[in-house]
């Protein structure tokens, strides 16, 4: 176990220290990142300064689910980059997974070191800022439960996320090619949390609560941090699920992986 | 006999689909899928011996690269028995390919954008190697296939034939006792091809790991390997020595013969006429009908010769020949 995870960080401190190589745009690009998504959130915050509220919800109560959103998000690209279906699927075209195979380590961690790109930092700092933001616009009444419960709702989140990346990845060793679909829902799911759910048609609520439940994620953690009433009526424990159901997602995500692995010995694809 | 390889009844039958290219062809697909069987390998049988070094040999899709891929454990057979040194390959993975080096040609198992000694550093803690024999292995290597000058050049801006040196010190550095090379030489110049080749041997002599070696150049085989394994269609053709292969099928020999002097008559009994060359006359004869010693004899006995050549078809035409005029009849 220590072993694995000595040549998990092994994996990527030499990528890290290859994208390092050159300093200067590495400054440039973490930079450019973090304007770049920053920007986004201002022009956001531009239109609700005029207008004052999205359904019921304050910019700072917003600049809290975008927050927790955009920090979560880049954590996980980062984390999970190997299973990026646009960079996985080069990985089984061009044989490199063959490679994964070869090696006397485990398939799942070897993917995760495969990739780490920190460029994203940009991002999660950016994040971070807008989170920070919202602590200061709003008066988030701090309980010792609250200030215990954030990180796990944090992790919740990149969890979720991940199992997207990770089925998506998984598809691709019966497609090849990416499916923009699977990146819709990642992306798209990401996106969508960054509003108070209320504000969408009843159909994408249902699919974001059954289907994939990113609504237990953020909208509901928000509420308990915020607290504001739960316009969907959910039992009051639904902000207390996003843990549980962070790793059913990973846990299914996972079983799906080695089906897919399975799958590709067969086929050699 | 310790057999370290045993393949037995072994198949693979690939299912390709039978898609129609486009957007057509694609919702057509998901509504009735249409499969064609491809029998890749077609119940293959052979054993290796510990410390073998075989040729494995057929045309493009005689169903070298699946057998390979099949004992490496990247792929799972869809019938038959493998055993590899004890293991079943694609069942217990991680156990297995820690006793097994393989270099695919085509592609390489290093990291790409790294440096290869970066490669070669994250190998040591996979595979467990003692620091002291990973040292000891890493300089032997280097100074032997001459990897100093690019061991800190990333993979991807490596040469063909520098890529393949690293991949080849890369499968061999923890010291496996079974090395699989697929078309180790493919695409590389005549140099390149022998420093691997001497590569191949030194190593085989010096651990004697068990090597089996699919190529299209046959000179790889002529130098390296005593026994061969041809392959056609999936199927096993022969499997047996270089050298009784090429008594039995080898074609006309050559003799092509200077005389000191201007001799009318050069007919020999039991050749077939010569031809004249300019200054040179050359008789072709079947090996199985007169030997070279012969010939010599009966060329000395009668005439003054200033210069003897004799011309073997090469292993390569050999081989040309077994495919092409079925000289190998499937049973």
């Amino acid at each position: 176990m220590l072993r694995l995870l000595l040549i998990y960080i092994k994996l990527l401190s030499i990528q890290i220290r290859s994208q390092m190589q050159y300093r200067v745009s590495f400054l440039l690009e973490v930079i450019s990142t973090a304007l770049l998504n920053g920007m986004y959130f201002a022009s956001l915050a531009l239109v609700l300064e005029r207008f004052g509220q999205i359904a019921g919800w304050k910019l700072g109560e917003i600049a809290f689910l975008a927050g927790m959103a955009e920090t979560s998000f880049a954590t996980m690209d980062m984390l999970f980059s190997g299973f990026d279906p646009d960079g996985f699927s080069p990985m089984v075209r061009l044989g490199r997974f063959d490679q994964i195979l070869l090696r006397p380590i485990n398939i799942t961690l070897q993917v995760f070191g495969s990739r780490f790109i920190i460029r994203r930092l940009g991002r999660i700092l950016e994040g971070v800022t807008i989170l920070v933001i919202s602590f200061a616009l709003t008066d988030i009444q701090w309980t010792i439960g609250k200030m215990l419960y954030l990180p796990v709702v944090f992790i919740s989140q990149v969890i979720a996320m991940g199992s997207l990346f990770v089925v998506g990845g998984t598809l691709i060793f019966w497609t090849v090619q990416p499916i923009e679909a699977v990146n819709i829902v990642t992306y798209g799911g990401t996106e969508l949390m960054t509003y108070p759910m209320n504000i969408y048609p009843g159909w994408i609520q249902r699919f974001f609560t059954y289907v994939i439940p990113f609504v237990f994620m953020n909208f509901y953690p928000a509420l308990y941090f915020l607290n504001k009433p739960d316009p969907l009526n959910f039992p009051s424990f639904a902000p207390f699920l996003s843990p549980f159901a962070a790793l059913s997602m990973l846990l299914l995500a996972m079983v799906f992986w080695r089906f897919g692995i399975n799958h590709y010995q067969s086929t050699g694809s | 006999m310790s057999n370290i390889i045993r393949v037995a009844n072994l198949v693979k039958i690939f299912r390709v689909s039978n898609r129609q290219p486009g957007w057509f062809g694609l919702v057509r697909n998901l509504i009735s899928a249409e499969y064609r069987e491809v029998r890749a390998v077609d119940g293959i049988n052979f054993n290796l011996e510990r410390g073998e070094l075989v040729g494995y040999l057929g045309p493009n899709g005689a169903g070298k690269s699946t057998t390979l891929k099949i004992l490496t454990g990247l792929l799972v057979p869809t019938s038959g028995e493998v055993q590899v040194d004890g293991y079943i390959p694609w069942k217990n993975r991680s156990a297995y390919v820690s006793r097994v080096g393989a270099v695919f040609g085509q592609r390489t198992t290093l990291w790409w954008d790294l440096p290869v000694i970066d490669s070669f550093d994250l190998l040591q803690p996979m595979y467990r190697i003692p620091p002291q024999r990973f040292r000891q292995n890493l300089k032997e290597f280097t100074e032997i296939l001459e990897l100093g000058p690019f061991l800190n050049t990333p993979v991807r801006s490596l040469s063909l034939g520098q890529r393949m040196r690293a991949d080849l010190v890369a499968a061999l550095m923890h010291d496996p006792p079974l090395l699989f090379l697929d078309e180790p030489t493919i695409g590389l110049d005549v140099v390149a091809k022998e420093r691997i080749r001497q590569f191949i041997q030194y190593i085989h002599q010096k651990q004697s790991t068990t090597i089996i070696l699919t190529t299209h150049d046959l000179s790889d085989v002529e130098k390296l390997c005593e026994r061969v394994i041809i392959l056609d269609l999936g199927k096993v053709l022969y499997d047996g020595s270089l050298s009784q292969l090429t008594a039995r099928f080898e074609g006309n020999r050559t003799m092509v013969v200077t005389f000191a002097e201007d001799y009318r008559d050069i007919n020999l009994p039991g050749v077939p006429l010569p031809q004249r060359q300019g200054e040179r006359v050359v008789y072709t004869f079947d090996p199985r009908q007169i030997s070279s010693s012969e010939l010599v004899e009966q060329l000395l006995g009668r005439y003054r010769v200033a210069d003897l050549e004799l011309h073997r078809p090469e292993i390569g035409e050999t081989i040309r020949r077994i495919y092409e005029e079925k000289l190998l009849h499937l049973k």
